[in-house]
């Protein structure tokens, strides 16, 4: 059983990236990466978040340039497909920067609070300036006719 | 006692769309707490909620939008907190809350006896209550309610190793100190609870004095029991995390 099993091994050792799949990857980055450079000239994309998103977009270009680099890695991690590797590597990516977006979200939704809070506290201070200038006004018109 | 400027109070009712019982409310507070000044704190209702409680002569904070319960709250500690106001007290605008039990709360920060006072439908009563209205009847839970409170009174004594009988009341008095802490820290989300956690690892005296509550006059309870796993589910965590908050430099203390 075990040595029947050693040669489908053997074969799952190789980069199993044909040449096809490398130019469509490395395309797929570059279209990527314009495609962030656009959004963020167009001001759709604040720098500070697309950071990260452009060096997953050099990652991509990277990996599908030297498969090398992607079998480096996978026998770092002890994998052996390189496929299990690749997926695991962008998994992993994608779970950080969902974290990542929850974040800023919170951080995001406790600003707006505050914000909304400021303005409600802002609308009292508004209605107790008015009724006491009301209050001043109808209290001189009431004097007015007395004095006269 | 020396002559200093008189103590200042504030009685604030988050609401929202809760334009059928805020007249009433507001006048129960008026008759039963005349030296308090009311705020209003209208959490983005989409009814005549603001409008209702401007005509009956109080000030209004409308916030923008729903930001749910915790949110009106710390605006409410906020806004007594920037008005210099010496004590605070909040109830429920929908009728549940009687304005003459309020006023024993407020006794209670006022002569300093703690920082923090809950109001608990189901600690024990010792005396009858004086003032207690005689109209409608006593609070009643429904099961699935009382699973989440008992769970929440198991979990909330032993993080804080002080006995609370009901952490989701929503009438409650406190002192300036409380006032700084909830304006600064305030979990929208998990608010009763949290609140009451973060009072005892700041070190402030809280207590709970028993009072009356009323049955809802209008709407149902949100809490359906598939809701109120999730409700228990989430408080246990912010409770488990809230024991491992840093705890904050005891300023002003």
């Amino acid at each position: 059983m075990r040595a029947a099993l050693m040669p489908l091994a053997a074969q799952a050792d190789h980069v199993s990236l044909t040449s096809q799949t490398r130019i469509i990857a490395a395309a797929l980055a570059i279209v990527f990466m314009l495609w962030i450079l656009d959004l963020i000239r167009r001001d759709r994309l604040q720098e500070r978040y697309s950071v990260i998103w452009f060096v997953a977009g050099l990652a991509m270009l990277a990996g599908a340039a030297f498969p090398g680099l992607l079998k480096l890695v996978a026998d770092l991690m002890g994998v052996r497909d390189t496929n299990v590797a690749l997926f695991s590597i962008v998994l992993l990516l994608l779970l950080g920067l969902a974290l990542n977006f929850s974040v800023i979200m919170s951080r995001q939704a406790a600003q707006i609070t505050r914000l909304a809070q400021e303005r409600a506290i802002e609308r009292a201070r508004e209605q107790e300036a008015r009724e006491a200038l009301e209050k001043q006004l109808n209290g001189d018109a009431a004097s007015k006719p007395t004095r006269d | 006692m020396e002559q200093s400027p008189p103590l200042r109070t504030l009685v604030f009712i988050p609401a929202w769309n809760e334009e059928a019982s805020v007249d009433a409310v507001i006048a129960d507070v008026r008759a039963h707490l005349p030296e308090a000044d009311i705020l209003v704190v209208d959490d983005g209702s989409t009814d005549t909620t603001t409008a209702r409680a401007q005509a009956a002569g109080v000030i209004v904070a409308t916030l923008p939008f729903n930001q749910g319960l915790g949110a009106a709250l710390q605006t409410g500690y906020l806004w007594g907190l920037r008005q210099g106001y010496d004590f605070c007290a909040h109830l429920d605008a929908d009728g549940q809350h009687p304005a003459s039990e309020v006023a024993r709360l407020l006794t209670e920060v006022r002569e300093d006896r703690a920082d923090l006072v809950i109001g608990s439908r189901y600690a024990a009563q010792a005396e009858p209550l004086p003032g207690a209205e005689p109209e409608g009847e006593d609070y009643k839970a429904t099961w699935s309610r009382r699973i989440g409170i008992n769970v929440f009174r198991f979990i909330l004594t032993l993080a804080t190793r002080q006995r609370f009988t009901d952490t989701t009341s929503g009438m409650r008095a406190a002192n300036r100190r409380v006032m700084k802490l909830f304006s600064e820290n305030y979990s929208p989300d998990f608010a009763e609870i949290e609140s009451l956690q973060l009072a005892v690892r700041e070190g402030l005296r809280v207590e709970e004095v028993p009072v009356r509550m009323l049955e809802r006059t209008g709407g149902t309870s949100f809490l359906t029991p598939l809701r109120s796993a999730f409700f228990i589910f989430k408080g246990l965590i912010v409770i488990l995390v809230g024991l491992f908050k840093p705890r904050r430099a005891e300023a002003e203390r």
